[in-house]
């Protein structure tokens, strides 16, 4: 066994070391997490879009239809609509901020002198952006629970539980993907308008681009049917027709291929973020 | 300082001028929205028809549960009737109802992708199950003595291949179909021209809710906004007769119904002669039940002519001519 010197000159054995960069590592990771979120409820995005739908929910609730109680499909569908709305806002604008940020404020370098390596940098900026955008998501679920429950009296927690994972889950890439283009496009307002463009894009068409493939001449076929397989299918992750509608819980299994699915294109494309901060000038 | 002062002078009194010159022909313009009392239709103009349209769909597919087609699932001439309005219309095919537009799975992600949106036929308050058996339970005709789901109960929701959660116990639910009504409502608040989503509301209020003022207030809503509309005068006709029981009324509604559409629908080049028949059958039928059979023969004479049914028709002529007892002759549709 070969001894190894730390940065304090002390002599470990190499095993040690690793648990110890290791550990390290994700101190680092966590550490940067932990001020992301901090970051986000020290914003105001989070509360104005969480008021504005909690607003326009309870406005709608109060309407009656023809003296008809218990009306409440719709107001399902408004509520998950804004909450699908607000919460692509609050991830794309949290994580389309946070390098350029730091690059502007001049805080870039002081932090990766810690040491933190870069690597370390993007990973937990999309860790604290995720997880941000799960604790806001969290909320959003209770109150969308709260309100559907409270008038269909019924409480589908496992349906909800679902839902909400899923929809976390999409959020992973939403955020792994505009991590990406923080670091591609210097603005963040380009990278906000751009990420926002292809997410909305995606959950409208994704499911029908291979429909239109199918009615197309080559080699345009082709091109778009390989579009189609390339992209991150962020509609899968859209159960809300399933919510509104009561319909059965989705087969556990198929759930879980789901999130597996979620987890590849994220650490497909935080591992592209990572490469191009790497061979990014910082200064 | 002065030249500037006069110049800004000058510019308010021509702002002025111009503005006597074109506000009273502002007023009289015809496209003038200034003239609606309608917000909405201040605010959207002529897309609120677009929008009106657009959640007459929507309660189209809250009516199937989410299963829906959307423009890339239509083919070249399919029918874009709303199964809600063909169910009110009394023309739901239920072969039409069968059919899966989304058709076998064309890859892999549109195979997995089928688990994460509404992807099977349903309407509103059907057993979740899919089960034809469990269908017939709930219209209480039971299951087989042999029946795997014999011991479901009627109308029971539960979820699909026996991978999540059974839910027997729930109780069958009913008025489920009063989830379409906001977005019928929207629609007609979108366009109160379109006299479809008060025909459809008033059919689902009266007849799977029970909500018959509301239904005749809307559709004098409707008809307030559609003044004379012979299909919206069969509709209130139809109320009077099948659930108010006032045959007077319900007879001078519906003969007011068949003048109007002899004045508004005749003239088309495409009249909508089912509605004809629809308006002279109700009034066969009552003229039916009250005796006055020569007015209902008189009714079904012009019903044959319009009707795919002639043999029938005639028979059921036949029949009271031979002043059969009215429970002897079978309901036409």
């Amino acid at each position: 066994m070969n001894p190894t010197t730390n940065s304090l000159g002390t002599v470990r054995l190499p095993e040690i070391a690793a648990e110890a960069d290791r550990s390290g590592t994700l101190n680092n990771v966590f550490a940067i997490a932990g001020v992301v979120i901090k970051e986000m409820y020290r914003r105001k995005d989070f509360y104005v879009l969480f008021v504005l739908t909690a607003l326009i929910t309870l406005l709608m609730g109060s309407v009656t239809f023809f003296n008809q109680e218990n009306i409440v499909r719709y107001l399902k569908e408004i509520c998950l609509f804004l909450i699908w709305g607000a919460s692509l806002v609050i991830t794309i604008t949290t994580a389309a901020r946070q390098i350029p940020a730091e690059r502007e404020q001049r805080t870039l370098f002081p932090l990766l002198a810690k040491p933190v390596t870069r690597n370390q940098l993007v990973i937990g900026k999309f860790l604290g952006c995720w997880l941000a955008s799960g604790i806001s998501l969290l909320l959003f679920y209770l109150f969308f629970g709260a309100v559907a429950g409270a008038k269909e009296h019924e409480w589908p927690v496992l349906n909800y539980f679902q839902a909400a994972v899923l929809h976390w889950f999409m959020l992973g890439i939403v955020c792994a993907l505009t991590m990406l283009g923080s670091v591609v496009f210097d603005a963040p307002s380009s990278t906000n308008t751009i990420m926002l463009i292809v997410s909305v894009g995606i959950l409208l068409i994704g499911r029908h681009l291979n429909k239109v493939a199918l009615k197309l001449e080559e080699p345009a076929q082709t091109i778009v049917y390989a579009i189609y397989f390339a992209l991150p299918h962020l509609e899968l992750f859209d159960v809300r027709d399933l919510i509104v509608h009561n319909w059965a819980l989705i087969p556990w299994h198929i759930w879980a291929a789901g999130l597996a699915y979620a987890v590849v294109y994220s650490a497909i494309f935080l591992a592209l973020a990572c490469l191009a901060f790497r061979r990014k000038a910082i200064n | 300082m002065r030249a500037y002062l006069l110049s800004v002078f000058l510019l308010v009194m021509v702002a002025f001028s111009l503005a006597t010159t074109l506000e009273p022909w502002f007023q009289s313009w015809a496209g003038s929205r200034t003239q609606s009392d309608n917000v909405l239709q201040v605010a959207l103009g002529d897309s609120r028809r677009m929008f009106a349209r657009h959640f007459f769909t929507k309660a189209d597919a809250y009516f199937h549960k989410g299963f829906y087609p959307t423009i890339y699932d239509r083919k070249e001439g399919d029918d874009d009737k709303a199964h809600i309005a063909e169910s009110a219309h009394g023309e739901h095919d239920e072969e039409e109802c069968a059919e899966d537009f989304l058709g076998k799975p064309k890859d892999w992600i549109d195979r997995f992708s089928r688990n994460f949106f509404a992807s099977r036929h349903a309407h509103l308050g059907d057993a979740d199950c899919g089960h034809d058996c469990c269908e017939k339970a709930k219209e209480g005709k039971g299951h087989d003595e042999n029946c795997e789901h014999k011991h479901h109960e009627a109308g029971h929701h539960h979820a699909d291949d026996g991978d999540a959660d059974d839910d027997h116990d729930q109780p069958a639910k009913t008025g489920l179909e009063r989830e379409i009504l906001p977005w019928l409502r929207l629609s007609a608040e979108m366009d109160p021209q379109r006299v479809e989503t008060y025909v459809v509301a008033a059919f689902w209020l009266r007849t799977k809710l029970g909500k018959v003022d509301e239904a005749e207030q809307f559709l004098r809503e409707g008809l307030r906004a559609n003044p004379g509309d012979c299909e919206i005068q069969f509709a209130l006709g139809s109320i009077y007769y099948e659930d108010r029981k006032d045959i007077a009324r319900a007879r001078n509604i519906l003969e007011l119904s068949m003048m109007r559409w002899r004045e508004q629908e005749a003239r088309k080049p495409e009249p909508n002669i089912l509605l004809l028949g629809q308006i002279l059958n109700q009034l066969a039928k009552l003229e039916r039940e009250e005796k006055n059979y020569p007015r209902a023969i008189q009714h079904y004479t012009l019903l044959k002519q319009v009707s795919p049914n002639k043999e029938g028709i005639q028979s059921w002529i036949d029949d009271l001519k031979t002043n059969l007892p009215p429970g002897a002759v079978t309901s036409p549709r």
